[in-house]
């Protein structure tokens, strides 16, 4: 009845002819499995400064007494954070106190911690940082930087489209999922991450997409005109966008709401917006199969993370909303018995300065924490590699502790790709230049 | 000294003969052409404004609007009556608005909304304080037609700014900490020069390898924020509240870092220049020398200047209209009246004014939430009154006023959006486009033409619609194609009204009104402004 027009809207990328890559997409292969999976990715906008997220006690390279001495005025007290946690690998771990959730999660082996992650064009080493071309494009910018961990593409030159929306694209061509509904959503607004060459959906928390007065049957005339107009071109290429973008709306809000209707979540949520974004991304996972899904990919973010000034203090704040958010969605998963079918991951801009601003903040670094929740993931577990805690040595991009990470976004999206049922390979072109052995071994 | 009104006409005069560029619509223009440079230089035009600019000519209404009192925001109270902070942002959100709709200085509102959607200070999460804003904002109105120099040096003094970016206190490097570089970067990123290099025209330049070229390197960065060290709110007045909002920043020589400093810049023609700062020098000559040193990159006029052709005309200007603008500035100091001038009358933002066929296909701009709403208040005979929660509407559409998401502002100048397999376009205002919004964007459009209304303090008549109703299918679509295409409206969007109008149950004047209203509203072809 309707004719999508598919304007892949493709964030900030570089105008003229879209060199689209060939990122060996594997033919279409029907899948007869009936498991359901989500990942769900929480971006901490702004620069999450994990160095104060988790915190290793007594790593050979990484002592709380080091990180202590050196964050000066940003350096926890013991009285600011959870008591110590012991992870598999007999070593100890804080963390924030204000994470407490988390760190319940961790402990009870449902939560991961991936150490040092952050975009990489490939290993390098700080005698090497200074050669632009083995080094990330504009480090430090915030665009650039949630772009790249967005896309895990460092040189920003080579596709346009999230890594996200490359997984959904190839849940499109194995045909996983039985209707035309997006795979990929955002509960957030528009983002790189769900760039593909399939359309993303947007929803509000709580909103829908219905056109009021509209007929979705258009028998009445004035709506019959509209979707006239819809796929008429104009010879306005940006009207044809806005046309594209509404065509989308039209199609996906008679399921939406059909899918949606009488179901409710039964776990309390916080009302915070992070805890009004996992609250909706829960309802549409509990509409699963109304909508047709096997799998989805969700996208929901958090901002004000650019602590330069007053960190601790602003960390007080966001620190809770955090956990008690992830937490309600982990225990709502449990009560849908889907807490093995879905998994939740953080990314953010980077971390930032080990070393204080005068401001008792930090600025922009490079390689962070970031943490992965699930039923199916091994928890109570750092993977990867805790930097060293010295300021200017072989970890330091420069003087202020930005950390060279050591695990490549490739690699972290992969295990998530991987485990969700799409081979990373297809998703990830630049993987195998990190070789064959993936620190980030969530799911095995 | 006191200016008269003779005085005022005199000056008119001077200075439109200065001005008068030989293609420049004259008296007498179509009234369509005058519509067309009222929607890129006004929040919208009216059956005034189109006849006062078609009497005036451009030049002298140009002069007019440069001349018109000037817009200002009230200050408004650091605490309320409980002597808690005052914190909301309602009253000055909602006279924004008010002031867009009824007040004469139209383009300079529009010029300084732009350069604040480029100069971000964001009462989200951070500037709480709601008496931060007034003077901030007259910032951007007093200086919408003086130079960019000056700008740059009211905003970083202006304590909102400061609070904001750490401009304020922000002391000099110890030896366990630094000074912090939030300000030293996006001072650069975002304001004045750009993550890469520009050729005149707008283009990146590219070296050997086809890779853009970085402006700055985390160095300058470093050596930048040094150099803006040691400002400090200005001392509270007897009896006010601290910290002072309403006075630019003063220096606070025992925190600036007097280390010589060594800024490198890389320059279009890629040679390196180094900003060099001598030792135990004040934190006033630091900052001048500072942004002196960014001021005399050339990269920073098409950084500016295709920014502003974005916010006015088009997302997608070609180099020759960017080059043209930008050697305006760098002849002018620039000067943004000049720079502005130009940008409406340069052959690319005029070639429209005789019909879409003479625009190139990526030409005009999604309108963004903000302008959309105005443009509806000035076209529907509107009114808001103090009360209005307009501002809450435009958040739904993903544009809440003053309250942008981070110093990236509403929508990046990069976004960009596919047009066909292989093409893409830039589209800014598309960044807060999605399957919501543009939902929720017909559903306020049918909310003002249906109920006349969007809070009972946000109000739309249809009245003179109803009017052409009455009269006939054709007058209707007259009158809508005169007041929101600029007399242009397609031919299909035509048969597409009259269509809807087709409907039996559409068929009293108000109905047929509000289906023709409600069609046109929600067309691509008036949401993207062309």
């Amino acid at each position: 009845m309707f004719s999508r027009r598919r304007f892949i809207r493709i964030g900030a990328a570089s105008v003229g002819s879209l060199a689209l890559r060939n990122f060996g997409l594997l033919p279409a292969m029907a899948q007869s499995t009936s498991d359901y999976k989500a990942l769900v990715c929480v971006f901490l906008y702004g620069g999450n400064d994990s160095n104060n997220t988790v915190i290793p006690i007594d790593l050979p390279q990484a002592t709380y007494s080091e990180y202590s001495n050196l964050r000066a005025s940003l350096a926890l007290p013991t009285t600011s954070l959870t008591t110590a946690r012991t992870a598999v690998d007999g070593h100890n771990y804080y963390f924030h106190g204000d994470l407490v959730e988390l760190a319940n999660l961790f402990t009870q082996g449902n939560l991961a911690v991936a150490a040092n992650v952050g975009p990489l064009v490939q290993p390098v080493t700080r005698s090497q940082i200074s050669n632009p071309a083995v080094i990330p494009a504009h480090l430090f910018s915030h665009s650039d930087q949630q772009s790249e961990w967005q896309t895990s593409d460092p040189t920003e030159q080579n596709t346009p489209f999230g890594w996200g929306g490359r997984t959904a694209d190839q849940v499109d061509l194995q045909k996983f999922n039985t209707s035309k509904f997006p795979t990929f959503m955002s509960v957030t607004g528009n983002d790189q991450f769900g760039a593909g060459v399939n359309d993303q959906i947007e929803l509000n928390p709580g909103g829908n997409l219905n056109l009021t007065g509209f007929d979705y049957t258009l028998a009445q005339p004035r709506s019959n005109a509209i979707n006239t107009l819809l796929n008429t071109e104009t010879g306005l290429s940006l009207a044809g966008a806005a046309n594209g973008v509404m065509l989308n709306s039209i199609s996906d809000a008679q399921l939406l709401t059909k899918a949606l209707t009488g179901v409710t979540v039964t776990t309390t949520f916080p009302t915070t917006s992070l805890g009004a974004q996992l609250k909706q991304v829960a309802q549409i996972i509990k509409a699963r199969e109304t909508l047709g899904m096997q799998r989805q990919i969700f996208f929901c973010s958090f901002g004000g993370f650019d602590t330069h000034t007053v960190e601790l203090e602003t960390h007080r704040t966001l620190y809770p909303q955090l956990s008690q958010a992830i937490n309600a969605f982990y225990t709502e998963m449990n009560v849908q018995s889907l807490q093995n079918s879905v998994t939740l991951f953080t990314e953010s801009d980077f971390s930032r300065t080990f070393q204080p601003t005068t401001g008792d903040g930090s600025d922009h670094a490079w390689g962070s924490h970031h943490m992965v929740l699930g039923g199916a993931v091994k928890g109570n577990k750092i993977y990867g590699t805790f930097p060293t805690f010295a300021l200017g040595m072989n970890d330091d991009f420069d003087t202020r502790g930005r950390w060279i990470p050591t695990g490549s976004v490739d690699q972290y999206g992969a295990a998530l790709v991987n485990w969700f049922g799409v081979n990373a390979s297809a998703v990830f072109p630049n993987l195998a230049t990190f070789g064959t052995t993936n620190p980030f071994s969530f799911f095995s | 000294m006191q200016i008269t009104a003779s005085m005022r006409f005199a000056a008119l005069a001077m200075i439109s003969t200065f001005l008068c560029g030989a293609q420049s619509p004259p008296q007498g223009m179509p009234a369509s052409t005058a519509a067309r440079i009222l929607e890129q230089a006004t929040w919208g035009p009216t059956a005034a404004t189109i006849a006062d600019l078609q009497s005036k000519g451009f030049d002298a209404w140009f002069a007019a609007q440069v001349a018109a009192p000037i817009t200002t925001y009230p200050n408004q109270p650091m605490l309320n009556s409980s002597g808690t902070g005052f914190t909301n942002l309602s009253g000055v959100q909602v006279q924004f608005f008010e002031n867009a709709l009824y007040n004469p200085d139209q383009l300079r509102q529009r010029v300084a909304f732009a350069l604040s959607e480029i100069w971000v200070v964001s009462h989200e999460g951070v500037v709480s304080y709601a008496a931060a804003f007034p003077p901030l904002l007259n910032i951007f109105q007093n200086d919408a037609f003086g130079t960019y120099s000056q700008l740059m040096k009211d905003v970083t003094l202006n304590p909102a700014m400061g609070e904001y970016l750490n401009m304020v206190n922000n002391h000099k490097s110890t030896s366990t900490s630094s000074a912090n570089e939030n300000y030293g970067r996006e001072l650069m990123q975002l304001f004045t020069l750009g993550l890469n290099v520009l050729e005149p025209n707008g283009n990146p330049v590219l070296d050997a390898n086809n890779n853009p070229i970085p402006t700055y390197s985390p160095k300058t960065v470093t050596e930048m924020s040094a150099a803006l060290t040691g400002w400090t709110y200005a001392p509270t007045p007897t009896g006010g509240v601290s910290p002072n909002l309403f006075s630019p920043m003063v220096a606070q020589q025992s925190q600036h870092d007097v280390s010589a400093k060594m800024i490198p810049f890389t320059y279009p023609n890629g040679t390196t220049v180094n900003v060099s700062l001598p030792a135990n020098q004040t934190a006033e000559q630091d900052l001048e020398g500072a942004l002196a040193g960014i001021y005399a990159n050339p990269t920073l006029a098409p950084f500016v200047v295709k920014q502003l052709i974005q916010h006015l005309v088009t997302s997608n200007p070609s180099p020759a209209y960017i080059q043209d603008v930008v050697g305006v500035f760098n002849t002018t100091g620039g000067n943004l009246q000049k720079v502005v001038y130009e940008i409406l009358t340069y052959s690319e933002a005029r070639n429209g004014d005789s019909g879409v066929a003479n625009e190139a296909g990526n030409f005009g701009h999604l309108r963004e939430p903000v302008l959309l709403v105005e443009n509806l208040l000035r076209a529907l005979n509107g009114t808001v009154f103090d009360s209005s929660t307009i501002y809450n509407y435009t958040s739904n559409l993903g544009q809440s006023l003053f309250n942008e998401p981070s110093v990236f502002s509403y929508f990046s100048p990069q976004y960009t959006v596919a047009t066909g397999p292989t093409t893409a376009a830039l589209a800014p205002e598309f960044q807060l486009h999605t399957t919501q919004t543009a939902v929720s964007r017909a559903n306020y459009i049918y909310s003002a033409i249906y109920n006349g209304q969007l809070d009972g303090s946000t109000m739309f008549s249809i009245a003179n619609f109803v009017t052409a109703a009455s009269t006939s299918n054709a007058a209707l679509e007259t009158l809508i194609s005169n007041t929101f295409f600029h007399g242009l409206m397609s031919s299909s969007l035509t048969t597409a009204i009259n269509t809807a109008l087709s409907d039996p149950k559409t068929n009293t004047a108000t109905l047929k009104a509000q289906a023709a209203l409600y069609v046109a509203l929600t067309s691509s072809e008036f949401q993207i402004i062309h």
